[in-house]
């Protein structure tokens, strides 16, 4: 085993860590507005939203290195500061976070349209505020659903491969991660390096998908009476 | 008996089929709203508790306004200290019974109501002690809605909101929850608005009814009297008209029990079948109409244990048949009858006529909670 194999596993732990964070709460706090309100531009808003799910990852990456670079619209010459994302480990975890985003949106907003709105209503009427309500009452009842975004944002992330390849590039011990050092290593023909990655990479997926069957079953059933 | 604070409203809100569109002032403990499901019930009772946004026009409760349209003024749900208890409890799954219990007693406490006092008051009214720990999804629907009742309550609500508290039960559980919500109007200073569709249930527990249909009030008044009137009755109609009577248990022996019909001496006894009460304890009977049989003089040789003299009230066409209203004492509200054209004109029936009841001991349904431990 490599010294930058290792890094590179425990860099894409923290860098998948990093983007689900990052992902999670301005997520949420969409698909809440998509699960509950109705307002100009939703469905345009909610289809952006879901677009990196049906691109071609590199396509995604491609986008982001345009709007990065130093001549586009967030690159150093437009804004009068030098990000210094692209070819960064900041440029990882955004690929990470861009293309796990749809996954996010979609599971918790999933989670908030099964939570009956009544239930809120019934809230405010135990005299708690708006916000009150959604933290202490909403929250907690799409707490399955939530946690499962979670899992399947960070699995997501972890698995990036295209977009991270285009904007972080696959610089061993610098940005490097799970999915491109299985990319090096088979091009490589260091099969061991490669069925170890793959080994890492098939207990992840399996836990998080195990995790979320295990959420998504039915609660005790209600005693019927 | 202390005076309630008014509640008056005047709201309009569109509806699928028609709007919504009423206006009416109470200050009775308990102002029943009664119609069929449809009739936009639920939609005013959501109004009136800050849950309905496109409601236009004016709410007050005592001093406060609640809404007022006009002068852009809405008070949100949280600020008009209400308790809802809607049709399907609603109880949040995430608590227990007691965590239910408790989500409202920060907004008692505000209101310096005696969060911890009520709480206790609450479990033993409505006898949920042993649920406390439990998981709402364990408990059985009539546990639900008490539990239900009992959270709007721990939260030191100034008017109580009660939709169809009996509705998702069947007709055993039915009579053994309906106790539970009498000894609330009884033992907790709130006034109520409740909602029904069930006959049963509005004679045994308000001052007060309105008669809403497609979202509008076509009756209102005392609400035996508005029960049986043509236009309300057919509504009312579902099994039967049911006489509803509060009574006192005087003494139980054998397969039966004797119920004084008022808190009279005066007033008269019947045989009901036997309760578990203690003697002395406020009971309530049913009776349907159709299962009192009339005689114009005293019969004898029958095995019916109740024959009670009685002077016709008034006698209403409901267009099939004909609804009699008798009294038997002058406390007591007045039994109602059900009987054909022919049997009117046969024995000469009219107002102040003087005839016997004759009900059977087994005809009457007693309507007990469980003896409070």
């Amino acid at each position: 085993m490599t010294e930058s194999t290792l890094v590179a596993l425990r860099s894409t732990l923290l860098w998948a860590s990093l983007a689900t964070v990052l992902v999670m709460l301005p997520g949420a706090l969409l698909a809440y507005a998509l699960a509950r309100f109705e307002f100009f531009g939703k469905r345009v808003l909610s289809t952006v939203a879901g677009l990196p799910l049906v691109l071609p990852p590199t396509a995604v990456g491609y986008l982001l290195l345009r709007l990065l670079s130093s001549d586009g619209p967030l690159g150093r010459e437009t804004l009068g500061i030098d990000l210094d994302i692209l070819l960064t480990w900041k440029a990882v975890v955004l690929a990470c976070a861009v293309m796990s985003a749809p996954l996010v949106i979609r599971t918790a907003r999933v989670s908030f349209e099964g939570v009956d709105p009544r239930y809120e209503g019934m809230a405010r009427t135990l005299g708690h505020g708006p916000v009150a309500t959604f933290f202490q009452y909403t929250l907690p009842m799409a707490s399955r659903g939530l946690i499962a975004a979670v899992i399947l944002g960070f699995t997501r992330a972890m698995g990036e491969f295209g977009a991270t390849i285009i904007i972080a590039g696959n610089i061993p011990g610098r940005t490097q991660t799970l999915a491109t050092a299985i990319f090096s290593a088979q091009q490589a023909g260091q099969d061991a390096e490669a069925d170890f990655l793959l080994v890492i990479a098939l207990l992840v997926g399996f836990g998080a998908i195990f995790t979320t069957e295990y959420l998504s079953r039915k609660p005790i059933a209600a005693a019927a009476r | 008996m202390s005076a309630f604070p008014t509640l008056s409203a005047r709201v309009r809100l569109p509806l699928d089929r028609f709007d919504l569109d009423v206006g009416f002032e109470t200050t009775h403990r308990v102002t029943g709203v009664f119609g069929v499901s449809g009739s936009g019930k639920t939609s005013l009772l959501e109004t009136i508790a800050g849950l309905r946004r496109r409601a236009t026009g004016r709410i007050r409760f005592g001093d406060d306004v609640w809404l007022d349209t006009p002068g852009r003024r809405f008070v949100p749900p949280e600020a008009r200290g209400v308790g809802y208890l809607p049709q399907d409890s609603l109880l949040f799954p995430h608590k227990t019974v007691l965590g239910n219990l408790r989500s409202g007693m920060r907004r008692a406490m505000r209101n310096a109501v005696d969060a911890e006092g009520t709480l206790h008051n609450v479990v033993e009214v409505l006898g949920i002690g042993p649920l406390l720990e439990r998981d709402p999804a364990t408990l059985s629907g009539g546990e639900r809605q008490r539990v239900a009742l009992g959270r709007a309550l721990c939260s030191g609500p100034r008017l109580l909101l009660l939709d169809e508290p009996l509705a998702s039960l069947d007709a055993g559980i039915r009579r053994r929850v309906l106790p539970f919500l009498d000894r609330v109007r009884e033992q907790f200073d709130v006034p109520m608005l409740l909602i029904s569709h069930n006959p049963i249930e509005v004679q045994a527990l308000c001052d007060d009814l309105i008669v809403l249909r497609d979202g509008a009030i076509i009756a209102r008044g005392e609400p035996r009297s508005v029960l049986t009137r043509s236009e309300v009755f057919p509504i009312a109609e579902n099994e039967g008209f049911e006489n509803i009577l509060p009574g006192v248990l005087v003494e139980t022996s054998g397969e039966t029990s004797l119920v004084r019909l008022g808190a009279h001496e005066t007033d008269p006894l019947i045989v009901a079948p036997r309760s578990r009460q203690r003697p002395g304890s406020r009971l309530m009977l049913s009776v349907p109409a159709s299962d009192i049989t009339l005689s114009a003089a005293r019969p004898t040789g029958l095995s019916a244990r109740n024959i009670l003299p009685a002077r016709v009230d008034h006698i209403r066409d409901i267009g099939f048949w004909r609804l009699l209203s008798a009294r038997i004492s002058e406390h007591a509200p007045p039994l109602v009858v059900e009987v054909t054209s022919a049997a009117i004109d046969e024995l000469g029936l009219a107002p102040g006529v003087e005839l016997f009841l004759i009900i059977k001991a087994r005809s009457f349904s007693l309507y007990e909670a469980p003896e409070a431990a």
